[in-house]
C-alpha cells in the first residue's frame, strides 16, 4: 500500500471529499477479462492521468465511471451514488460526469451553439436564453466564441475538441473524463487542446485523463496511474512516476514511449 | 485505500442502492416487455376469437381436411398429372407452386443474363450505347410492373396470329410454333442408343475440367499459357454431336401438329406464361443492370489503373481484377432481385396464369372456402422460398467476409 | 541544374480534338471500327423505334372520334387516343360527381400550398410546417373528399387545420418579405418586443385561440355533400391510397426499426418477426388477406369497407419495408453519436429524437423516395381486387361500349403517366442526394 500512502499525502491540493470510489471492480467483454479487481479513489479537485499500453483497459475504466459500459462485479460510487440498476441514479451520474472523446462526437447536424445548449435545455431544463449565455461563456473560455454559428464539419480537429470540452462544461459537471482527447489530432493542434485542459485544471475541476501526452501529465497531474492488462500497476505522483518508477512494467512502458 | 486518515476524514455512509421499484432498470425492462407481449398477445387472442366466432356463425369450413378432397375445376397449365374431379386440392397447391417456381426460375435466368448485358452496355465508352441502355433502365423501372404484364398479355401475346396463321420460329421445321394460344415446341424422345451421346457429353465435360486444371497448373509451374476456351468448347459440343450422328441420330421429336382447331403433341405454354416471363425478365433486368453497374463502379478507379500499369490486357483487367471485386457488391442486391422476381410472379393473377396465388389462393379458395388456411398456406409458401434464398445469401456473405479478412 | 524555364508558360487553348463537336464525336462514338459499327447499328435501331412510335402514336393516330369504329375509319395503323381523351375525367377522378370535382382539385392545391414553404430557404420553423401537414392535412383533406356530416372531433380538427394553414401562409409571407418568423413579426407589430418571454407567448396563444374560435363558429355554418368511397377512382384514388400509405408507413417503420434494434428481447423478436413475415410475401397475398380475412377478424356487426381494408394492408406492408430502410439509416450513424448523447445526459427518446433520427433521416431520403416510388407503382395492384384506381379505370375503358376492346392505348397512357411521376421523383431524389452529400462535407 505504499502507493496509496503517498497518494494521501500528496493529494493535499485536493480536498478530502471523495468523488469517485471504485472497489474491487471487474469487467469482462464476453470471456475476456478487461478490468481486474480495480480499486481507485479520486478526491474532489484531483487531477489524475491514466496511461498504459493500448488494450490495457484504461479507456474501459473511465467509460465504466460514466456508465457508458456496464461492469459486472464490484462497486463504483460516483459523487456518493452507487452505479447499479437504478435508472434515476444513472441519469444523475451521466449529467454530473462530463466526458470528452477521442473522436469528439460532436453532433454534425447541429451548429456549435446548438451542440452546447442541447444538454442544458433538454436535460437541465434551462431557459433558452440562459443556456445560450452559458454556452457563449464557455466558448469564450475555450477561445472560439466567433465560431458559434458554424457546424462541426467546418472546424479543425483542435477546434472541435475544444467545442466538445465546452459542451461537457455547459452541463456544469462535477467530474470530467477525457478519453485520449488528443490522439486523433494533428500535431499542431494538440497544444491548443492541452492548453484548454490546463486552464480547466486550474479551476479545480476533478479530472481523469487517459492520455499519452507525458509532458501534460507532468504539468497538471496530481497522480499518474499506470495500467497494464487490466491491472492498475502503479499509482504515483508525477515526479516519482517519471523519475523513479517502481514497477518494472512501468519502467518498460516509460522506456518505450519517452 | 482505507488509510487516508491524515486529512479530516468525512464520515460517510457507504451508499446502499435502495431498491426503487419504479426506477429499476430490470423492472423497467421487464415491464416494457410484458406490456408489449401483453398487447400483442391480446390482439392475437382478440382476432383469433373473433375469427373463430365468425367462422362458426357463417358456417364456414375449417381445418386442413380439404387437402385430400378432390377439386372440381381444371387448369390450363400444369407440370404434373391432374384430372378435374379426381385430383385433390393438395394437387392443386402443388401445381400452383410448381408453376410459380417454373416461371420465376426462367425469369431469374433471363433477367440475370439480360441485366448483366445491359449493365455492361451502361458502362460502354460508346456514348450512344450507354444512353440507350440508360433509357431502357429508366423506362422499365419507372412503369409499374403490373401495367407491363397486362400490356404484354393483352397488347402483344393475345394479338398474335390465330392458330391457322401460326408463326413458325424454327425455320420451317415446325418444331417451335407461336400463335395466340401460346408457344408450342417439339419435345425430344430419346431413342435406343441416345445414352451413348449423353455418355460422351459427360466424358467430354469431365475431360475438359481435367484439361483446364492441368492448363492452370502448367501456367503456375512455368508460365506456359494454353488456349483453353476453343478446345473445351469443341470437345463439349463436337464430340457428343459426332457420336450422335455415328449412332444414327437416335432422337425422335414429338412435333405439335394441327388437329382440328388446335395443335396436339409436343409441349405448349399459354400466352399468359409468355407475357409473365417476358415482362418479369425485362423489368428485373433493368434493376439488375443498375446493381451490376453500381457494383462495377464501386470498385476503386485505382484498381483498374494498377492492373493496367502491370500490363494486363483490358479483358483480363475486367475478369481478374474488377469483376471479382465487384461481385460482393453485385450479388446481394441481385439475390434480393431474384426474391422480388418470385414475389412479383404472383401478379400472374391479373392475366390468369395458374400460379399459386391465382390457382390456389383465388380459385380454390372461392370453390372450397377455408380462407384462413389457404391464405396462410400461400403466404407460408412464399416465406419458405424467401427463407431459403436468404439462407444462401447469408452463406455467400459469410464467405465473402472471410475472404476479405 | 540550371534554370529550365525562366518565365511561366502561358496556358494555351486545347487542341480541337478536346473541345470541338467533331472531337467529341470521334472520341465517344467513332473511336474504332467496332465502335463506329456499333454506333451506326444503334442509330438504325433508334431510327426504326422512333419512326414506328411516332407514326403509330402521333402521325397516324386519331385524337377525336365518336367511338372505336370511327377511329378505324380514320386510320387503321394508328393509335386511337380518342378513347383515352374521352375518358380523361374518369382516369383522373374516377366516378366522382362531376360538379364536385373542385373539391379534389382544391384538396390538392391546399397540399401544394401547405408544403411549398418547405422548399423556400428563408422560411423559419420548417419542422413545425411539416408537423402541421402530417397532423392536420389528413383531416381537412379527408372531409373535402368524403364530405357528409361532421362529428365534434372532425369539427375540431378541421378548424385546427384551417388555422394551421392560415398561420403557415402568414409565416411564409413574413419570412419571405421581412425575413422574420410570424411570431416575431406579430410581437414587434404590437410593440411588445421588450415584454418577457412568457407574456409574449401568451399573446401569441391568445391570437391563435381567437382565430380558432372564429373559424370554429364559421365552419358550423356549412357542410359538404357526402360522397361514397365507391365513387372514388382513377389517379385520385391511387394518390389517396399511396399518400396515406406513405404518411403512415414512415412513423410505423420508425417504430418497427427501433423495436428491431431494441435491447429488450421480447420487443426485438416480435418486431423482427413482423417485419420479416411481411417482407417475404408478395403484396397481392397481403391484399387478399385483407379482403378475405379482415372481415373475419372484426367483431360481429363491424364492417370495414374495402378501401379501408386495402389501406390497412398497404400500410402494414409498406411499413415493414420502411423499417428496413430506417434500420439501415440507423446503422450508418456512428456509435460515438450515441455516446456523445449519453454523456450530456439525454435519455433514449431524447437521443433518438434529437440526435440520431435527424441525422439518420437525412441519410435515408434517397431510399425513402425510392420506397415511395415503389409504393406508388404497387398501388396498381388494388385493381386486381376490384378497386378502380388508375389502372382499374384504364382497363375499364375497353369494357365501355363505344370503346369496346380498346386495350393498348389506355395502358400506354397509364405507363406514360406513371413514368412521368416516378421518373421525376427519382430524378429529384438523386438531386437531393447530391445536394445533401455536398452539405455533409461542410
Amino acid at each position: 500500500m505504499s502507493t496509496a500512502q503517498s497518494t494521501a499525502q500528496l493529494a493535499s491540493a485536493a480536498s478530502s471529499e471523495v468523488m469517485i470510489e471504485i472497489n474491487r471492480m471487474n469487467k469482462w467483454y464476453g470471456s475476456f477479462h478487461v478490468l481486474k479487481d480495480i480499486d481507485l479513489t479520486v478526491h474532489k479537485g484531483e487531477r489524475i492521468v491514466v496511461c498504459g499500453p493500448s488494450g490495457s483497459g484504461k479507456s474501459t475504466l473511465i467509460r465504466c465511471i460514466n456508465a457508458l459500459e456496464e461492469h459486472q462485479e464490484g462497486e463504483i460510487i460516483v459523487d456518493g451514488i452507487l452505479l447499479g440498476k437504478n435508472l434515476k441514479n444513472l441519469d444523475h451520474i451521466r449529467t454530473e460526469v462530463g466526458m470528452v472523446f477521442q473522436n469528439f462526437n460532436l453532433f454534425p447536424h447541429l451548429t456549435i451553439l446548438e451542440n452546447l445548449t442541447l444538454g442544458p435545455v433538454w436535460v437541465r431544463k434551462m431557459g433558452k436564453a440562459e443556456a445560450i449565455e452559458t454556452a457563449m461563456m464557455y466558448l469564450e473560455r475555450v477561445k472560439i466564441p466567433e465560431q458559434a454559428d458554424k457546424y462541426p464539419g467546418q472546424m479543425s480537429g483542435g477546434q472541435q475538441q475544444r467545442v466538445a470540452i465546452a459542451r461537457s462544461l455547459c452541463m456544469s459537471p462535477k467530474i470530467m473524463l477525457f478519453d485520449e482527447p488528443t490522439s486523433a489530432l494533428d500535431p499542431e493542434m494538440i497544444k491548443e487542446v492541452l492548453d484548454t485542459m490546463v486552464d480547466l485544471a486550474d479551476t479545480g475541476m476533478t479530472m481523469i485523463v487517459v492520455t499519452h501526452e507525458m509532458g501534460f501529465a507532468k504539468t497538471i497531474a496530481d497522480e499518474v496511474i499506470f495500467m497494464d492488462e487490466g491491472d492498475i500497476v502503479e499509482r504515483n505522483n508525477p515526479e516519482k512516476f517519471f523519475g523513479n518508477p517502481e514497477h518494472e512494467r512501468t519502467q518498460k512502458f516509460l522506456s518505450q514511449i519517452l | 485505500m482505507a488509510d487516508v486518515t491524515n486529512a479530516k476524514a468525512i464520515v460517510r455512509e457507504r451508499p446502499k442502492e435502495e431498491f426503487n421499484f419504479f426506477q429499476d432498470q430490470r423492472v423497467r425492462s421487464a415491464f416494457y416487455q410484458i406490456l408489449t407481449a401483453g398487447v400483442v398477445g391480446w390482439l392475437v387472442w382478440y382476432l383469433v376469437s373473433n375469427t373463430a366466432y365468425n367462422l362458426e356463425a357463417r358456417g364456414m369450413n375449417t381445418g386442413f381436411g380439404f387437402w385430400n378432397v378432390s377439386a372440381g375445376f381444371d387448369t390450363d397449365f400444369k407440370l404434373i398429372e391432374y384430372q378435374p374431379g379426381v385430383g385433390t386440392y393438395g394437387r392443386i397447391f402443388m401445381i400452383g407452386a410448381l408453376n410459380t417456381l417454373l416461371v420465376s426460375f426462367l425469369a431469374i435466368i433471363l433477367s440475370t443474363i439480360l441485366g448483366f448485358f445491359i449493365g455492361v452496355l451502361r458502362l460502354s465508352n460508346n456514348w450512344l450505347v450507354s444512353k440507350v441502355a440508360l433509357i431502357y433502365v429508366e423506362i422499365f423501372r419507372n412503369v409499374p410492373l403490373l401495367i407491363q404484364i397486362v400490356f404484354w398479355f393483352i397488347g402483344v401475346f393475345s394479338l398474335l396470329p390465330v392458330v391457322k396463321k401460326t408463326i413458325d420460329l424454327s425455320f420451317g421445321t415446325g418444331r417451335v410454333l407461336l400463335n395466340n394460344r401460346g408457344l408450342y415446341f417439339a419435345t425430344p424422345i430419346p431413342g435406343g442408343l441416345f445414352w451413348m451421346t449423353l455418355l460422351t457429353f459427360a466424358i467430354a465435360v469431365i475431360g475438359v475440367i481435367i484439361f483446364r486444371r492441368r492448363a492452370k497448373k502448367l501456367q503456375e509451374a512455368d508460365g506456359t499459357q494454353t488456349r483453353t476456351l476453343l478446345p473445351s468448347l469443341a470437345a463439349i459440343v463436337l464430340l457428343p454431336l459426332a457420336v450422335f450422328f455415328i449412332t444414327g441420330m437416335p432422337l425422335e421429336w414429338n412435333v405439335p401438329e394441327l388437329k382440328g382447331f388446335n395443335f396436339v403433341g409436343g409441349t405448349s405454354v399459354p400466352p399468359a406464361f409468355l407475357a409473365l416471363l417476358v415482362s418479369l425478365s425485362i423489368y428485373h433486368a433493368a434493376h439488375i443492370a443498375e446493381s451490376v453497374r453500381a457494383g462495377i463502379l464501386s470498385v476503386n478507379r485505382g484498381q483498374s489503373d494498377a492492373a493496367m500499369s502491370i500490363g494486363l490486357p483490358s479483358g483480363r483487367v475486367m475478369s481478374l481484377v474488377i469483376i471479382p471485386q465487384a461481385m460482393p457488391a453485385i450479388v446481394p442486391p441481385m439475390i434480393s432481385n431474384w426474391m422480388n422476381t418470385v414475389k412479383n410472379s404472383s401478379l400472374a393473377i391479373a392475366i390468369g396464369y395458374s400460379d399459386i396465388v391465382s390457382l390456389f389462393m383465388q380459385t380454390a379458395l372461392n370453390q372450397a372456402g377455408y380462407a384462413v388456411e389457404m391464405v396462410g398456406m400461400t403466404m407460408a409458401f412464399y416465406m419458405f422460398i424467401s427463407l431459403t434464398i436468404s439462407f444462401f445469401l447469408n452463406i455467400y456473405n459469410k464467405r465473402v467476409q472471410l475472404v476479405e479478412r | 541544374m540550371a534554370i529550365v524555364t525562366a518565365q511561366k508558360t502561358p496556358a494555351r487553348s486545347a487542341p480541337i480534338s478536346e473541345t470541338s463537336v467533331l472531337g467529341w464525336l470521334q472520341k465517344n462514338l467513332f473511336s474504332s471500327a467496332f465502335n463506329t459499327a456499333l454506333t451506326l447499328f444503334t442509330l438504325y435501331i433508334i431510327y426504326i423505334t422512333i419512326k414506328g412510335t411516332l407514326g403509330w402514336g402521333i402521325a397516324d393516330a386519331t385524337f377525336v372520334a365518336e367511338n372505336r369504329r370511327a377511329c378505324y375509319d380514320n386510320s387503321l395503323t394508328g393509335a386511337c387516343w380518342a378513347g383515352v381523351i374521352d375518358w380523361l375525367d374518369n382516369i383522373f377522378y374516377g366516378r366522382y360527381p362531376r360538379e364536385e370535382i373542385w373539391r379534389i382539385n382544391f384538396g390538392g392545391l391546399l397540399l401544394v400550398l401547405w408544403m411549398a414553404p418547405l422548399w423556400l430557404s428563408r422560411v423559419k420553423g420548417k419542422v413545425l410546417v411539416g408537423a402541421s401537414v402530417v397532423v392536420f392535412y389528413p383531416f381537412i383533406a379527408g372531409y373535402l373528399f368524403a364530405g357528409g356530416g361532421k362529428g365534434l372531433f372532425m369539427q375540431f380538427m378541421i378548424s385546427g387545420a384551417i388555422v394551421a394553414f392560415i398561420v403557415n401562409m402568414a409565416n411564409t409571407l413574413t419570412s419571405q418579405l421581412k425575413n422574420q418568423s410570424l411570431g416575431v413579426f406579430v410581437i414587434s407589430a404590437l410593440g411588445k418586443t421588450t415584454a418577457p418571454d412568457k407574456s409574449q407567448r401568451n399573446i401569441l396563444l391568445l391570437i391563435v385561440a381567437i382565430m380558432f374560435a372564429v373559424v370554429f363558429v364559421w365552419q358550423t355554418g356549412w357542410a359538404l355533400e357526402g360522397i361514397s368511397w365507391t365513387k372514388w377512382g382513377g389517379l385520385f384514388l391511387t394518390l389517396v391510397i399511396s399518400g396515406i400509405g406513405m404518411a403512415s408507413s414512415l412513423p410505423g417503420g420508425i417504430l418497427l426499426a427501433l423495436g428491431r434494434r431494441s435491447k429488450l428481447p421480447v420487443v426485438r423478436v416480435l418486431s423482427t418477426g413482423f417485419i420479416e413475415v411481411f417482407r417475404s410475401v408478395p403484396l397481392i397475398t397481403v391484399l387478399f388477406m385483407a379482403t378475405t380475412m379482415f372481415p373475419l377478424f372484426m367483431p360481429e356487426g363491424f364492417v370495414l369497407n374495402k378501401l379501408v381494408q386495402v389501406i390497412i394492408a398497404v400500410v402494414l406492408f409498406n411499413a415493414c419495408y420502411m423499417a428496413e430502410i430506417v434500420r439501415a439509416g440507423l446503422q450508418a450513424i456512428p456509435k460515438g453519436q450515441f455516446e456523445g448523447a449519453h454523456t450530456i445526459g439525454l435519455g433514449y427518446w431524447g437521443t433518438m429524437g434529437l440526435i440520431i433520427m435527424p441525422q439518420a433521416l437525412k441519410h435515408m431520403i434517397p431510399n425513402i423516395v425510392g420506397n415511395i416510388i415503389g409504393l406508388l407503382k404497387d398501388t396498381t395492384l388494388v385493381s386486381i381486387i376490384g378497386l378502380f384506381d388508375l389502372l382499374g379505370m384504364l382497363r375499364s375503358i375497353s369494357k365501355d361500349v363505344p370503346w369496346l376492346g380498346l386495350h393498348k392505348e389506355p395502358l400506354i397512357f397509364g405507363a406514360i403517366l406513371f413514368f412521368i411521376i416516378c421518373f421525376s421523383m427519382s430524378k429529384y431524389s438523386r438531386h437531393l442526394e447530391v445536394k445533401l452529400s455536398a452539405g455533409n462535407s461542410h
